[in-house]
C-alpha cells in the first residue's frame, strides 16, 4: 500500500437497469450476508467439509483515524439526534408540493438546530462555503432525491447569503443525474457534476464502441477525476475486464475519493432517499459511503456494509459532512436499492440530523416495521445493523438508545 | 502483458449464441428488435447482474437470453432464464416476486405490473422490463410475453411446496431455498452453508399461525438419507451463529433462543429436518 489516507461511498456498482431486474427479494441486499455467505463455494455434499468463511479484508481504516478531528466532524454538532417531520400536505401520488416542502425543512432544521433558518446556515455554513448536496438519483422516476428537497435546500443556502455558483449538486455518475432531472436547465447557477462518466450502450453491449470512455492507452476518461492521495483501501479485488472498468473506472485495491470531494467541496449535504436494500437499507450512510469513491464493487461482498461506516470516517467526508435529510417523501420497502415501484409508497416524510449513522439507525427500525407489516419475509439479525454499532465504536456516529434522540414533528 | 492481452480479447469476444429463439419484429405493432440478442451462461451472468447473481447461481442458473425491443422512444427488455430445472425456477421467483401481482389473462404464474412482468414456467422465467413504466406499453409486454411463453414446453409441475404442512400455513407465503443467500433473506443460523444444502438440497418454509396469535416460520429439509441429515444436524449445532442460544439439546434437535428472546426449534426425523423459528416462547 502507498501514500497515507482518505475517503467516501456508493450503491452505484449495481447498474441502473439492473435494478428493475432485482427487484424483489432478489435485490443487492442478499450481499448483507458478506462473509457468511461466502462460504456457499465449495461446500459440497453434506457429508464433507464445508470451507470456513474467508475473513474480513484488511482495510485503511486506521489511517482516517490518526487525522485529528475538527469541530465538525461525523456524528457533527447534534450527535444522536435524529428529527422527523411529516406532511401529509408534502406530495400527492405523484410530485411533491413545493412549498410544503420547504416548511418542512424549515420545521426540520429548527427542532434539529433550535436556531431559525438563517441561525441554522451559520452553525453549519459560512458564506465563502462550496457546498456539494450529494443526491441519490439511482432510482429516477421511481425512488430518487426529489427535485423539490433539493429546491428547499438551495433557497435555505441562498437565502442565507451563499451564492448560487457556490452549490454543486452531485453524485458519482453524470448521466444518473440527468435522467433524476438534476440538469444546468432545472437548477441554473447551480453546478450538477457526476464524479464519473459510464458509457451505458457499451456497459449493455449495445455498442462495441468503447472510446466514450476509453483512452487509447486504456485508462478510463474518468480517471483524473480521482484524487490519487486519498483513498480507501482494501484487501479485496474486482474483476479484471472492460464492463467492470467502464463502470468503476480502476481495478485494484485502491477505492479513489472523487476530487470534488477531497478538494473543491469544503461542506456536503447528503440527502438519499428512503429504501431498503435486503434486510438493511440504502440511505444515508450508504448514499455517501458508496458515492464518492470509485472501484466499488469489489467491496460488495466482503465489506458491504461495514464500507458504509469506514469510507464516511475519512476526513474528506467526516469532516465535510454536516447535514442529512433523508427523502422519505415517497419510501421502497423492498426490492432495492433498485427501485421497485410495486414496493414503493406514500411516506411524506423527511428527516433531519447531522449524525447519519443515529439517522440511518432510525430509519432502519422504521423501514423494518414497515415491512413486517407489509408481510415481508424479515430477518432482524442484529448483523444488519452492527455497521452503525461499528460506526460508533469509530467515534463518528451515537447508535445506542441512550444516546439517541428522535424527536417527530 | 499477458494479462492484458486477456483483458482485450475478453473485452471483444463475441456474444455466445442465443440459447432461445427471441420474438422477431412485429411481435407487436410497431415493435422492433433493439439490437442483437445477447446470451450469458453461469458466471457470465456477473455481466449482467452486477450484485445480485449470486442468488441466480445458488437456485441453479443455467443461461440468459436478453432482447431490447423498441417503438418510437419506448423500449422494452426482454429477459429469458434458463434455470436447472423446474424447483430452481420457481424458488427464485418466489424470492423476486414478494406478494405476487398477477396478470390474469395469462395461465402461468406471474407476478406483473407495468414496469416488470415475470413469469415462470417449468424451468424458465421469463421477464419483461418496461423501465419508463408507461402504460401504452403494457399491450406490447403482454404481447412479447404470450409469445415466448408459447414457445415453452410444459413439464411437471413442481410438488416440493407439498411438503410444508398446510395446517395454519399463511398463504402465499411458500418460499424454497437452495443455499445461505436465500436463507439469510429470512433467518441467519450461522455462517456460509450453514445447512449443508450444497446447493442441491432444497428446503421448504412458511409462515404459520402460532398458537399465541404470532407467526412463526417453518422450514422443511428433506436430505439425501438419513446421516446426511444427522450430518447436518451436527454441523448446524456446533457452528450455531452466537446471537442463538442453545436451550436444550438432544440427539434428535436442539431449541434456541434468539436475540430477540424468540424461540426457535431443530428437529431430526429420519432423512428430514423440520426447523421452526420466530416462535413466540410460549409456542
Amino acid at each position: 500500500m502507498r501514500k497515507t489516507y482518505a475517503s467516501m461511498p456508493d450503491e452505484n456498482s449495481i447498474g441502473r437497469r439492473d435494478f428493475i431486474k432485482l427487484g424483489g427479494a432478489a435485490g443487492a441486499g442478499f450481499w448483507l450476508g458478506n462473509r457468511a455467505l461466502c462460504a456457499q463455494e465449495g461446500s459440497g455434499k453434506p457429508g464433507g467439509k464445508p470451507q470456513a468463511p474467508p475473513p474480513r479484508p484488511k482495510t485503511n481504516i486506521e489511517d482516517a483515524l490518526k487525522v485529528p478531528r475538527t469541530r465538525l466532524s461525523l456524528p457533527g454538532l447534534f450527535p444522536g439526534r435524529v428529527v422527523e417531520v411529516n406532511d401529509p400536505s408534502s406530495m400527492n401520488e405523484v410530485k411533491p408540493d413545493a412549498e410544503a416542502v420547504r416548511g418542512m425543512l424549515r420545521k426540520g432544521l429548527s427542532g434539529l438546530t433550535g436556531a431559525d433558518f438563517k441561525k441554522a446556515f451559520a452553525l453549519f455554513f459560512g458564506k465563502n462555503d462550496i457546498v456539494g448536496i450529494k443526491v441519490n438519483p439511482v432510482g429516477a422516476g421511481i425512488i430518487s432525491t426529489h427535485l423539490e428537497v433539493v429546491d428547499a435546500v438551495v433557497d435555505w443556502l441562498t437565502e442565507s447569503g451563499l451564492p448560487r455558483g457556490n452549490i454543486i449538486v452531485w453524485d458519482r455518475f453524470d448521466y444518473m443525474l440527468k435522467d433524476a432531472g438534476f440538469t444546468a436547465e432545472r437548477f441554473p447557477g447551480i453546478a450538477i457534476e457526476g464524479l464519473q462518466t459510464m458509457d451505458e450502450a457499451a456497459a449493455e453491449g449495445k455498442s462495441g464502441d468503447n472510446s466514450r470512455w476509453l483512452r487509447p492507452d486504456g485508462v478510463h476518461v474518468s480517471a483524473g477525476n480521482f484524487d490519487p492521495d486519498v483513498f480507501y483501501w482494501a484487501d479485496v479485488e474486482g474483476p479484471k475486464d472492460l464492463p467492470y472498468l467502464n463502470q468503476h473506472v480502476f481495478n485494484g485495491k485502491f477505492s479513489y475519493f472523487g476530487k470534488l470531494v477531497t478538494g473543491k467541496l469544503t461542506k456536503i449535504i447528503n440527502i438519499p432517499v428512503f429504501k431498503n436494500t435486503g434486510n438493511a437499507i440504502s440511505m444515508a450512510t450508504k448514499n455517501i459511503g458508496y458515492g464518492a469513491v470509485c472501484n466499488t464493487n469489489r467491496l460488495h461482498r466482503p465489506l458491504f456494509l461495514d464500507v458504509c461506516a469506514e469510507v464516511p470516517a475519512f476526513p474528506a467526508v467526516r469532516d465535510k459532512l454536516v447535514l442529512n435529510i433523508t427523502d422519505g417523501l415517497r419510501g421502497q420497502y423492498e426490492g432495492g436499492p433498485g427501485p421497485a415501484a410495486k414496493f414503493t409508497y406514500l411516506y411524506r416524510t423527511l428527516f433531519f440530523a447531522t449524525d447519519p449513522f443515529a439517522l440511518d439507525m432510525v430509519c432502519h427500525k422504521i423501514i423494518t416495521a414497515k415491512r413486517k407489516e407489509m408481510g415481508i419475509a424479515v430477518n432482524e439479525h442484529p448483523r444488519f445493523t452492527e455497521y452503525l454499532r461499528y460506526a460508533a465504536r469509530l467515534g463518528i456516529g451515537v447508535t445506542d438508545e441512550g444516546g439517541m434522540t428522535h424527536i417527530r414533528i | 502483458m499477458i494479462s492484458w492481452a486477456v483483458f482485450w480479447l475478453c473485452a471483444f469476444c463475441p456474444a455466445k449464441a442465443s440459447a432461445f429463439q427471441v420474438p422477431d419484429d412485429g411481435f407487436f405493432p410497431g415493435w422492433t428488435k433493439d439490437g442483437r440478442s445477447r446470451a450469458f451462461q453461469k458466471m457470465d451472468l456477473f455481466n449482467h447482474i452486477n450484485g445480485g447473481a449470486e442468488l441466480y447461481l445458488e437456485f441453479g442458473f443455467e443461461n440468459l437470453t436478453v432482447q431490447r425491443y423498441a417503438k418510437a422512444g419506448a423500449e422494452l427488455i426482454l429477459e429469458i432464464y434458463e434455470m436447472e430445472n423446474p424447483a430452481a425456477a420457481l424458488g427464485l421467483y418466489l424470492m423476486q416476486s414478494g406478494r405476487e401481482t398477477p396478470w390474469p389473462e395469462f395461465a402461468e404464474r406471474n407476478s406483473s405490473e407495468p414496469e416488470q412482468a415475470v413469469f415462470v414456467k417449468g424451468r424458465w422465467i421469463v421477464q419483461v422490463n418496461n423501465l419508463s413504466g408507461e402504460i401504452r406499453s403494457v399491450p406490447a409486454m403482454k404481447a412479447l410475453a404470450g409469445r415466448v411463453l408459447a414457445a415453452i414446453r410444459e413439464e411437471p409441475a413442481v410438488t416440493l411446496l407439498n411438503r410444508v404442512p398446510a395446517e395454519g400455513k399463511i398463504p402465499g407465503s411458500e418460499r424454497l431455498i437452495r443455499g445461505p443467500l436465500a436463507l439469510q433473506q429470512f433467518f441467519t443460523f450461522g455462517e456460509g452453508d450453514i445447512l449443508r444444502l450444497g446447493g442441491r438440497v432444497f428446503g421448504m418454509l412458511a409462515d404459520y399461525e402460532g398458537a399465541s396469535g404470532s407467526a412463526f416460520t417453518r422450514l422443511i429439509i428433506p436430505y439425501e438419507d438419513g446421516p446426511a441429515a444427522a450430518s447436518a444436524l451436527s454441523y448446524l449445532r456446533d457452528h450455531l451463529d452466537p446471537y442463538l442460544k442453545i436451550i436444550q439439546s438432544g440427539p434428535d434437535g436442539f431449541t434456541f433462543e434468539d436475540f430477540a428472546r424468540r424461540r426457535g426449534r431443530v428437529g431430526l426425523a429420519k432423512n428430514v429436518l423440520d426447523i421452526r423459528f420466530k416462535m413466540a416462547a410460549a409456542e
